[in-house]
Parts: C-alpha cells; structure tokens; sequence
C-alpha cells in the first residue's frame, strides 16, 4: 500500500484539509506527523491519490505544507 | 406568587433548548479525549468535533474557520482582543455606554501609557458617529464598541463607524454580548473582531465565549501555553487558532455552543429577535401610562432589553420585591457604570428587563401587573 503524509501546521489545518478534500472527492485521514518528517508536535493528512494536486489545492487555500512523505507498505 | 419566571437573560440565556444539554452529555460521553493533543482515536474525534463547532461558528458570523477562537466567556475574548492589539504609547476610542468588560481591559492599559478616550453616545446615531470621528487621533490603535448596550438595549451604528476605522486604519473590535443570537452581527459588517458570549443569545453552556477575527489585525497574546503544535519551540505557536488558545479546550461547552448556534440558526435570527421584541412591547406598553414606573429608553433601534425604575424605590430593592414575587430580574449597575452614567442613573442603576426566547406574553404581562401593584401600594 502506498500513501502520501502531507504535513500541515496545527489539527485545525488538519481538519480543514480533511473537510476540504472529502469535499472534492478524495480519502484522507488524519495523523500524528512522524518525527522524520517534521518536528514537535504536528499533523498530517494522510493521502491515496496524486499528492501533487491535492498539495496544490491545499496551499491554493491557504494551508501551508510543513512536508510530505511518501510511504510504501 | 407566580412561579418563578426568568427575565435576566441579558446576565445569561435560561433555559437552555434540550439540543444543548443531549449535546454537553453525548461530548460528556462520547468526546472524552483532549483535541489536538494527541493521535490517538479519542483525540481525533473530539478534534473532529471541535473543528465542526468552528465551521458552524465560522458560518454564523461570516468568519474563517480557523479565524474562530473558543474562550471561556466574551469577557476573557474582549482581553484577549484588546489588550492584543494595543501597545505602550496608543489611544483607545471606547463608547460611553461599555460595560466593564470593555472599559476595565482599557484603564488596566491606561496605567501602562495608554489613553483611552470616550466617545459619547449621543441622542441619535449621526450624533455618536460625529463624537466618535472627534475621538480619533493618529494614535488611536482600535475602536471597540458594543454592539448593543447590556443596560438600555441600545443598538450601536456600527457599520458607520466601521467605515471610519475602515478608512483610518484602525481595528474595530466589537462586543456583541447582547447582540449575538438576537441581531445580525458579523464581520462583513465592518467589524475586524467579534467578541461573544456563547451563553447569552447563542444558547450556549456557560464558560463559553468565541473571539472571531478576520485576520487583519494579529494579536499579541496575554496567555501562553500547550497548543498541541511547535512544541519544541519555547515561543508561542504563532497560528490561528492555537495561538490564542493555550490549554485544554472546554470541549463539552463547545459542543453545547454548536447545538446552540444551531438552534439559533433553525430558529432564526429575526423569529427570535421578533419574539422577544414583541415581549419588550408588551413590557413598555403596559407601564407607559403609569407616571411612577419610569422607563430608560433613548435611541433609535434596541434589542430585547428594558432598563427601569420605580419612583422613590432603590433599583436592587425592586429586583428583591420582584425576586419575592417569583420574577428573576437584575437590579443595580449591571457592570455598566459608564452607561448608567450617560443615561443618568448612578449610583442606584436600574432594573433590567431582558425576555428570552422561552419567554411567554403571559409571564410578561403578570409582571407589569406586579410592578402597577407595587406602584400603586409600594413593595
């Protein structure tokens, strides 16, 4: 299974991604960010499908990316 | 005696529609982790929770999720703003109806260097808006204004006076505490921050409050702490939300809140505000020709509250014949001193009439009939 982690600033942007993406159709769950992709305490958005547009859509409303992970497993 | 009836709903909103109280007992049950503070099932679904309270907040008053800060009361909200914004050296313009929710925050930053001036509210709307412009000088940081006043009801213009902080560049702060559930109040009125209280109109618990900004002012903070995110920083998390909420979220109040705002919200916000009103008509008809109540009424638009007094009879003495009667009504300065000064009612103050939604115009008219029985052979 592979996944993308999209690091975002606080669990409200969290939420707010998530609302955003289930709004246009995409999967996404939420997460702690691992230690490796940014530090304290963070959160991610967890992703199936084409990181790329989906980062884009996010900082196209103001969400600003902390990092991103791809993970395989 | 009557049985006893609520008309303080101006101090704070009783009863409480039953969607609130399933929603702080289902939070009580079923949202029991701590939101942001961690990535485990519990934490996720009260986060879920909170951040649905935020979207229906931010709906409400035309605001950003995120651009939604859940306080402990409007109060703790009008600080945070105020004492925000302001710095060493700036002027403050107040208006001379504040409650002391306002006015304190203000005179606390007076000792540290900063003027605060009172605009006063004149006998109509055009008259406050000049007094305001007078007040504005180059040093004036921000405006904050109720949006209705907590003793007489009055309405204040605050889409006029937004267009001169607007062209001045300084923030207009807004305490809606009277005005939130009952008036439209939001910020694409003018208004740069909203400060409610989330147990009045909104129908909320108590110990909750909203800060609602839209973001073009950033605020200083006066409480740092735990926000769930940068935690290996020793600064505050300098982000909306979190960065003016430090420390565990009242979630079970939020959750109340939301169900409130929604009952708000199906009910409607002129349903609510014609009901009341009605009951403020009710009130003002059935005393007028009575020369010993004296009603305190002057301006052009008011939301449900009724200021009054009984000639030759203390305001807090009144209250407790009225208590003894079985009507809830508060007597004395409601934390206004600065209104009561403008309408001319230091130092006793008045008794403060303020129907709510579960109101009806029967409790209404025994109470007129109490107060001519008191007028006519005293408490």
């Amino acid at each position: 299974m592979r996944y993308t982690l999209i690091a975002v600033s606080s669990i409200t942007y969290a939420m707010k991604a998530k609302r955003m993406l289930n709004n246009l159709g995409y999967f996404c769950e939420i997460e702690r960010t691992p230690k490796n992709l940014a530090t304290g305490c963070g959160y991610s958005v967890r992703v199936r499908d084409d990181p790329e547009m989906i980062s884009s859509i996010l900082e196209r409303n103001g969400i600003t990316i902390k990092g991103k992970l791809s993970v395989t497993r | 005696m009557n049985k006893n009836v609520y008309f303080d709903n101006a101090a704070t909103g009783f009863p409480k529609p039953p969607s609130v109280k399933s929603a702080v007992l289902l939070a009580l049950e079923e949202y029991g982790g701590n939101p942001g503070r961690g990535g485990h099932s519990y934490s996720i679904k009260a986060a879920e929770k909170v951040y649905s309270a935020r979207c229906t907040a931010a709906d409400f008053f035309c605001a950003e999720p995120e651009n939604v800060v859940f306080t402990q009361n409007c109060t703790h909200a009008l600080n945070l703003a105020i004492k925000g914004i302001v710095s060493k050296g700036d002027s403050v313009v107040i208006s001379s109806m504040e409650h002391n929710s306002v006015a304190r925050p203000c005179f606390a930053l007076a000792h540290e260097d900063t003027t605060v001036n009172i605009a006063q509210v004149g006998k109509c709307d055009e008259a406050t808006v000049e007094n305001f412009k007078r007040c504005i000088t180059p040093k004036t940081k921000c405006v904050v204004l109720t949006a209705a006043s907590n003793v007489t009801g009055r309405v204040m213009p605050i889409r006029e006076i937004a267009e001169i902080t607007k062209k001045f560049g300084i923030c207009l702060i807004v305490d809606a505490a009277q005005a939130a559930g009952v008036i439209p109040v939001t910020l694409d009125m003018g208004a740069n921050i909203i400060c409610v209280p989330g147990h009045k109109g909104l129908c909320g618990p108590t110990g909750t409050g909203m800060l609602i900004t839209d973001g073009k002012y950033p605020l200083k903070t006066i409480i740092e702490g735990g926000t769930g995110a940068t935690s290996l920083e020793l600064t505050q998390t300098d982000f909306m939300p979190e960065h003016l909420e430090s420390g565990t979220l009242n979630t079970a109040g939020i959750c109340g809140l939301e169900a409130g705002l929604k009952y708000v919200s199906m009910m409607g916000l002129e349903n609510i505000y014609h009901h009341e009103n009605a009951l403020c008509e009710i009130f003002l008809d059935g005393v007028k020709r009575n020369s010993e109540i004296i009603t305190l009424r002057t301006g052009e638009h008011f939301v449900p509250i009724v200021s009054f007094n009984l000639k030759g009879i203390a305001a807090h003495e009144l209250a407790t014949a009225l208590s003894n009667e079985g009507f809830a009504l508060r007597g004395g300065l409601h934390c206004a001193p600065l209104a009561h000064k403008t309408i001319g009612t230091l130092p006793e103050g008045t008794v403060r009439f303020s129907p709510g939604v579960f109101n009806s115009q029967k409790d209404t008219v025994n109470l007129v009939n109490t107060l001519k029985k008191f007028a006519k052979s005293g408490i």
